[in-house]
């Protein structure tokens, strides 16, 4: 019985990424970390906006583990909240870019010509605009928050989802078995939906996967600018923002949310090379 | 005998470069090519790499949009079919491809595979009907049903061949366009995949193009033959024991071996190179390599002529 | 004169076997045709002969590589790489990738008698242009200075034959030396390769799918099937009287000068992948004459003998 549900599982491409013990690892730390920032409202020991002024920059104890800050408000907590505000922004964002990428990618790949010119000059002028000036102008059309953020790390984001699926499309669309559907009277919405889309798909999610790790240190660098979650919201990057004030008297405010941003992103990438491995699909993830 | 496919002075150019820094150049990949097939016939396309036979076998089935010429299927104008009228067309000309590894989509199931024609088509299939035609298909092809629900890459090069026929032969097509369908096959598998052709093409009373780069299997296999050669059909063979009649034709024999020792043959080194596609010389483009040209050769295009049935694009046939 | 003598060769890349059971001889001045499909192991001898297993991670499991007297399974790398490009020359597959893009085709064919032979800047450009004759290729002299791109395939190959000439070899292995060519090229260098092995008194071995090849060229034939030798022979001798019934069938895939009664019919079946090898003899499960014993006994294949079948009914010689 447990082997026949083994079976199936193993037989799921993305499963074998636990396969090996960096995939165990690292995939676990990650799992762990999403029921964290899903049920953070109801795990943290401390109200996350609590200020205790007489406890304030206490060192790491009991019973807050992790000190508190400035305010007097728990760091434990505080981080893990912050998980929940920092994927959260991040996978919203990167889902954003992904859609909106993959179905600029296929149009432009699927039919070229002038119309893919437009689409690709647009998207790489978005590429080389710095991430922190796109988040600028968005800060100063909508004001700073969470939505700016978002809006921010979703087009940063946006040129490398086009690319990567407008080369997966044009690489499939010279594959025999197009040109067979084609043959067989297919309109191109079924070319596109059945082959080309399903086959572009894995590298795209794969590399999404990675670029919300890199989300979540772009989310924590415009939060610690002050361009991201408005206080008293915890982010691991408004809290490091907020720690370098007092780094020699309470370095503990600083170093666990820091921490925490480093583990995460170090667990997205050798998950996400687990995966590039398990779904065999080195070559196809670079743009 | 009724004429299936009827084609008129068709020719495609393709152009490339443009722009400040590339010139512009022209091929002619296929050039002003004429032929018809009458039900139940098959005709063999044969030619060297970069002949056109290829851009041929797309055109007809207009996978690609000729830039002139004229091509009549079942008494239909294909090139003045809208979109829609097209696609539903497309159900009685069919093809199959010269690589059989990429010819199915890997996600696919085999199952998939042979009964999305149906779904293309918008015929509508509950799942047990899908089975069952599934199963009819891939035992028309000389296929196990137990195969249905693998997916490509366990099959081998043979059975994926089939699988191709199979998904090719679902909509009960009039026409079957074969782009070199063994080229990539082992010989033992080459010569199961040619009797199961026969055998369809006598059952289902199909018509062939079939196009290849190997004269003794287009000789085997064929009824009549199209030589061809940098995008103009040479020399039109109205049955496969005529004698060659273009020297170039002439040369492709003479360079297929016996399969006998006792019937070694010294073979006559051809001078001259290839001229390049995107140069063509004003006369003959064989004329560089040919034994027999002349002046006139090298200056006067020979057209396609059939005094006698046997048509033929040289000044000096042999 | 024996050149090479190979006994009994088997193959091993880690814990799989997909070779074994292959026994030639090659004279000087002769040309063996080895040939089989896919998979059947006939690149793997090749590259068993020329050291060439250590590349793919494999290795010479059993038996001999004899080469003009030397044992060659026990050479260091070292010693094989004077041979290999010297008294043996290579001619692979494909011509477009075994020629430097970036350097002209004269000094990459010049290097190969300076490094082998010593010649000196000179010598050695005036050897190469001598063999681009031999070669029949036109205006040797200004050939010399292009690059590979400025060529067709067909002259690429020729660039190739001419490398595994330069230090004057004594055996030459082809492995599908025309496969990616155009029927009338692949006729020209067939016919060219006979013709050096006359002249040159080389010895060769053609290795190949097509038996009609090897029927225009060889003096003698070893097929091959799923990793091991099946039948060796003369060729006329393997053509009018194959005695294994996969040397017989694979004849009759051949569709040249078929009649209108004589149709082709193939081998049911498909090759069997490496690690599905059946038991016994390899090709019972195709065979149309196998009996319960060709399951169980791996037939013996006679290493010495001019001619050998291994198959328990080896067929007599037809009517």
């Amino acid at each position: 019985m447990t082997s026949a549900v083994w079976n199936k599982l193993s037989g799921f491409a993305p499963f074998r990424a636990f396969s090996s013990a960096i995939g165990i690892v690292a995939g676990g730390f990650l799992i762990l970390l999403l029921l964290v920032a899903f049920f953070a409202p109801w795990i943290t020991p401390f109200d996350v906006a609590a200020q205790n002024l007489a406890n304030a920059n206490a060192a790491p104890g009991w019973p807050h583990i992790m000190g508190t800050d400035e305010f007097g408000r728990d760091v434990f907590s505080r981080v893990l909240y912050g998980a929940r505000t920092s994927l959260s922004v991040s996978a919203t964002a990167i889902a954003i870019s992904v859609s909106v990428g993959m179905l600029l990618g296929a149009a432009a790949g699927y039919f070229g010509g002038l119309f893919e010119r437009a689409v690709m000059t647009v998207v790489d002028l978005t590429w080389s605009f710095p991430d922190i000036l796109i988040a600028l102008i968005f800060v100063a059309i909508i004001g700073p928050g969470l939505t700016s953020t978002t809006f921010a790390i979703a087009i940063a984001y946006l040129a490398q989802f086009t690319r990567l699926t407008r080369a997966q499309i044009v690489r499939l669309k010279s594959e025999t078995f197009v040109e067979a559907t084609i043959n067989l009277g297919a309109t191109p919405a079924h070319v596109v939906l059945r082959h080309l889309l399903p086959n572009a798909l894995a590298p795209v999610i794969v590399v999404g996967m990675l670029a919300v790790g890199d989300g979540i240190v772009l989310e924590a660098t415009l939060g610690f600018f002050g361009l991201g979650a408005q206080p008293p919201t915890p982010s691991w990057g408004a809290m490091m923002s907020s720690g370098t004030a007092q780094l020699f008297i309470s370095p503990w405010v600083i170093i666990y949310p820091g921490v925490a941003v480093a583990a995460t992103v170090i667990a997205v990438n050798l998950f996400g090379d687990e995966l590039v491995r398990a779904l065999d699909i080195r070559d196809r993830v670079r743009s | 005998m009724t004429t299936l496919l009827d084609v008129r002075h068709l020719s495609k150019k393709f152009v490339s470069g443009g722009g400040p820094f590339r010139p512009v150049r022209s091929m002619h990949a296929v050039n002003d090519v004429s032929f018809s097939v009458d039900t139940g016939r098959v005709v063999g396309v044969v030619g060297e790499s970069g002949c056109g036979k290829s851009t041929l076998a797309r055109l007809v089935l207009r996978l690609i949009e000729p830039s002139s010429g004229d091509v009549q299927f079942e008494d239909l104008d294909l090139l003045a079919q809208k979109p829609k009228p097209m696609r539903a067309l497309r159900a009685r000309m069919q093809m199959v491809f010269q690589d059989p590894y990429s010819a199915i989509d890997p996600r696919y199931t085999i199952r998939n595979a042979v009964t999305e024609p149906f779904q293309v088509q918008g015929v509508r299939q509950t799942a047990s009907e899908a089975d069952d035609k599934t199963a009819e298909l891939l035992s028309m092809v000389g296929l196990s049903e137990q195969l249905a629900g693998s997916y490509p890459h366990q099959l081998s090069g043979g059975q994926k061949q089939r699988v191709g026929i199979a998904r090719a032969l679902a909509l009960n097509p009039a026409l079957l366009v074969l782009d070199e369908p063994t080229a990539s096959l082992d010989v033992s598998v080459q010569a199961q995949i040619i009797s199961l052709l026969e055998k369809l093409r006598d059952e289902l009373n199909l018509t062939y193009i079939f196009i290849s780069h190997d004269l003794s299997l287009v000789k085997y296999f064929c009824d009549e033959i199209l030589v061809m050669y940098l995008g103009r059909v040479v020399e039109a063979l109205p049955s496969t024991d005529a004698a060659a009649r273009h020297p170039y034709t002439r040369t492709l024999l003479d360079s297929t071996f016996d399969p006998d020792p006792k019937l070694r043959r010294t073979i006559e080194p051809l001078g001259g190179e290839v001229p390049s596609p995107f140069d063509l010389p004003p006369g003959c483009a064989f004329a560089a390599r040919c034994p027999v040209a002349t002046e006139k050769c090298r200056t006067e295009l020979p057209v396609l002529r059939a005094d006698d049935g046997h048509p033929v694009a040289c000044h000096h046939p042999l | 004169m024996t050149m090479l003598s190979v006994q009994d060769l088997g193959v091993s890349i880690g814990p799989i076997a997909p070779l074994s059971g292959v026994s030639f001889q090659l004279e000087r001045g002769e040309i063996i045709g080895i040939v089989g499909e896919s998979g059947s192991g006939k690149s793997l001898t090749a590259m068993g002969i020329m050291g060439l297993l250590p590349l793919i991670g494999g290795q010479i499991d059993h038996g001999t590589v004899e080469f003009d007297g030397i044992e060659l399974t026990g050479l260091s790398e070292n010693e094989y790489r004077k041979l290999r490009g010297g008294r043996i020359g290579l001619i692979t597959q494909n011509p477009m990738t075994s020629l430097d893009p970036l350097k002209k085709i004269g000094p990459q064919v010049d290097a190969v008698s300076r490094l082998h032979l010593g010649l000196d800047r000179a010598g050695a450009k005036a050897r190469t242009v001598e063999l681009l004759g031999d070669l029949r290729i036109p205006e040797p002299a200004s050939i010399y200075h292009l690059y590979p791109h400025q060529m067709s395939g067909g002259m690429k190959q020729r660039i190739v034959i001419a490398m595994a000439l330069g230090a004057d070899p004594d055996l030459l292995i082809a492995d599908e030396p025309t496969t990616a060519l155009d029927v009338t090229v692949q006729a020209q260098i067939i016919r060219l390769l006979g013709d050096l092995v006359k002249q040159r008194d080389l010895s060769l071995v053609l290795i190949t799918h097509d038996m009609s090849v090897v029927a225009q060229t060889c003096d003698k034939v070893m097929v091959m099937y799923a990793g091991t030798a099946v039948e060796r022979g003369p060729v006329q001798d393997i053509f009018d009287n194959p005695k294994h019934p996969y040397t017989k069938a694979l004849i009759g895939c051949i569709p040249h000068g078929l009649s209108e009664t004589v149709r082709l019919k193939g081998i049911e079946g498909t090759v069997p992948g490496v690690a599905q090898y059946p038991s016994g003899c390899r090709f019972h499960p195709r065979c149309t004459i196998a009996e319960e014993v060709c399951t169980r006994n791996v037939p013996v294949f006679e290493t010495g003998a001019k001619r050998a079948a291994a198959c328990h009914f080896a067929l007599e010689a037809a009517q």
